[in-house]
């Protein structure tokens, strides 16, 4: 009697786990599907925009090659380079402006505390790019706008507004007892020294994903390189240069390179977000001992 | 402490960037030339090592006709369809001297950032173009550009399966195979309407006349669209499913740009033929379809600098040379009177196409700001056709909600 109970309990377990799993089978199907297609569109040998088979009829690994070599109209090396530097300058300015202004914040106190946070609260209500043509001009006053200097330009723009975006991180050092960072003063360390030697080793988790976000964030963006950049081809991003190869005039020809190219974007994030990972784990294990 | 450094910052930022200002505006003339700073826009294939660098070129050519002035050239790259948007955005940082598309005309005039052509150089471009091509740049009377290309779009079809005779009626092209028409895109479909007797204010020209699509002629071309979509033969070419089919032979004829003309030769070969629009049979009267037709215009830059410098410039970009070059190296179809009458030029197919379309089958795109009002309720026709919500029954009343909304401002 008790063992068949034992085994109906089972059955039912195993049915709704076969249902559960089931479901999610096909929501994971549906969900990578786009993502396996653009793999798949990279590689594929015939030309243009539009096929009718779902699977490519032959596959080629010249939409890569072509994206690298062929660069008198569309320079995507040059491209990636240019991103790439973007992106890592910004990543590591921002991820210092977020976490400096989250410590500062959670452990010091001083009159603009909260109305600065007030203030951070509603400037985050609106969106960046409202203040697009704003920036523009003054960028454009200040110089910026031409060769070399849109790449610092861009910098700036993507990084200077970070320090808004303190709230995730600043709620993770409040979980921090205060009681540690008492103990450190009276042992002679100074704010510095507990910011880099205390907080940031107990707090990896948050910092890595700062740090995540503050790549991705200038690494995809669009809009405000598109506004500054202008005319300027040497100094696009890969964003403006995807988007060019979707023209009328370029997109029979290049829209398997573009596949190839929205793969290949994917790749430093997914190498940051891999070689980061590992500290997830050791900092939520981590915490404070003892 | 915190105030003082604060005031270095700002202090240090300010003369930073007074001395950016100060070192680009500095321009000395040496030996009786003038030294002149020209900044050009094109597409990127213009300036491509590959397709021959047009731009460089022809500035070079330039320079080297005007030793009195001491030019350096600082190129940039815009295309037609976006340099409007870049120059109107912030004239003083733009080029003296771009490329733009002709229905783009009235956005960079609203914002003072294009001038007017005068005097020898008026007389000039009226010399090399034919009316319709001036009439494209010009607006209140003033022309604002020297054309340099012709802009529209036209039939390529499958030689093998339509003989020259039955690409001049569409009907008789879809007994004889498949025929795919942009049928969404609201800069295609309105070809059937202007073929039964709708126009955009007037002659194009004439805001206060506004949008005629409605009335009995606007819907018997509706009908005639709705049959033409459920005809088994009829194909609705989007997101480039036309040019797939030109090449797995699915479909023998397209209606599409210069733009394409490589991809269809590389598609059919020899097969490829290449012709102005076909007529239609309404209630059993030939009517003919009207494509759009624009040019490619060299435009100056009101706030340049170095004006005259910048208009001979132009002049020179849209000249006999200047388009021949641009011809021979990507196949751009010249506007230049001489060029169009030169038979080596006209023996090749895609241009005597283009140019037949241009005289013939084509109303010029209106460049007025109402026109904006006029793209979204013809590509919601098409589409309401596509997917079955205007049939027969209600072709009437929608066709003439669609000719409300064209004359209406409201978005």
């Amino acid at each position: 009697m008790k063992r068949e109970k034992m085994h109906s309990a089972k059955t039912r377990r195993f049915i709704n786990n076969s249902i559960v799993h089931a479901v999610l089978g096909v929501l994971a199907v549906i969900w990578v599907f786009p993502i396996v297609w653009v793999i798949l569109t990279s590689f594929r040998a015939e030309k243009g925009s539009y096929v009718s088979t779902f699977l490519p009829k032959s596959y080629t690994i010249d939409n890569y090659i072509k994206l690298f070599t062929d660069t008198t109209i569309l320079d995507f090396p040059q491209m990636f380079m240019n991103t790439l530097f973007i992106a890592v300058c910004s990543c590591i300015l921002s991820t210092f402006y977020v976490l400096a202004v989250s410590y500062c914040l959670s452990r010091l106190r001083f009159k603009l505390r909260k109305p600065y946070m007030n203030m951070a609260m509603i400037l985050g209500l609106f969106p960046g790019f409202m203040s697009m043509i704003a920036v523009y001009f003054i960028l454009k006053a200040l110089g910026m706008t031409e060769g070399n200097l849109i790449k610092l330009a861009l910098i700036l723009v993507y990084s200077g507004g970070a320090a808004l975006g303190f709230q995730i991180a600043k709620g993770f050092f409040d979980t921090i007892p205060i009681a540690v960072d008492e103990a450190a003063l009276l042992d002679g360390c100074t704010r510095w020294q507990i910011f880099t030697k205390i907080t940031l080793p107990l707090s990896k988790p948050i910092v890595i994903y700062t740090t995540l976000t503050a790549f991705m964030g200038p690494w995809l963006d669009f809009i405000f390189a598109k506004v500054i950049c202008r005319a300027n081809s040497d100094q696009y991003t890969i964003a403006i240069g995807l988007w060019k190869m979707l023209e009328k005039e370029y997109i029979d020809n290049w829209y398997t390179c573009f596949a190839a190219g929205a793969v290949l974007i994917s790749v430093p994030i997914a190498a940051l977000f891999l070689y980061m990972q590992r500290y997830y784990v050791d900092g939520l294990s981590g915490a404070v001992k003892g | 402490m915190r105030k003082k450094a604060l005031s270095v910052l700002l202090a240090s930022l300010m003369t930073a960037g007074l001395a950016v200002t100060g070192l680009t505006g500095c321009n000395n003339s040496k030996d009786g030339t003038e030294s002149i700073r020209l900044m050009v826009w094109s597409p990127q294939g213009d300036q491509s090592k590959d397709q021959g660098e047009w731009l460089q070129t022809c500035c070079n050519a330039f320079a080297e006709e005007h030793p009195e002035w001491d030019i350096t050239f600082v190129y940039g790259v815009a295309d037609e369809a976006s340099s409007a948007g870049q120059v109107s955005q912030d004239a003083q940082a733009s080029a003296d001297v771009f490329l733009y598309a002709n229905d783009n005309l009235t956005t960079m005039t609203d914002a003072d950032a294009l001038a007017k052509f005068g005097g020898k150089y008026l007389d000039e471009i009226k010399a090399s173009n034919s009316e319709t091509s001036l009439a494209s740049v010009t607006k209140d009377g003033e022309v604002y550009g020297v054309p340099f290309a012709i802009n529209t779009w036209f039939m390529f079809y499958d030689k093998s399966v339509f003989t020259e005779e039955d690409v001049k009626n569409l009907d008789t092209m879809l007994e004889k195979g498949v025929v795919a028409f942009p049928f969404t895109n609201s800069w295609y479909l309105p070809a059937f309407y202007f073929g039964n007797g709708c126009t955009l204010f007037g002659d194009g020209t004439d805001a206060s006349l506004g949008a005629d699509f409605g009335g009995e002629k606007a819907r018997e071309v509706t009908d005639y669209l709705i049959d033409l979509e459920s005809n088994p033969n009829f194909r609705i070419d989007d997101l480039g499913s036309g040019i797939a089919g030109l090449r797995d032979g699915s479909i023998n004829a397209i209606f599409s740009g210069s733009w394409d003309a490589g991809a269809v030769q590389e598609a059919l070969g020899d097969n490829m033929g290449v012709a102005a629009l076909p007529t239609y049979t309404l209630n059993g009267e030939e009517k003919q379809m009207y494509s759009y037709a624009g040019t490619k215009a060299v435009g100056v830059n009101a706030q340049s600098k170095y004006m005259l410098p910048a208009v001979e410039l132009a002049i020179f970009l849209g000249n006999e040379y200047s388009q021949r070059l641009h011809y021979e190296l990507e196949n751009v179809v010249p506007t230049h009177t001489a060029l169009l009458a030169d038979g080596d030029i006209l023996s090749n197919e895609v241009v005597a196409a283009i140019n037949d379309t241009f005289n013939r089958t084509s109303i010029l795109q209106p460049n007025l700001a109402e026109m904006a009002n006029c793209w979204t309720p013809v590509e919601n026709m098409g589409k309401g056709i596509r997917n079955g919500s205007i049939t027969h029954e209600n072709s009437a009343e929608q066709t003439e909600m669609m000719n409300e909304t064209m004359n209406s401002d409201g978005i």
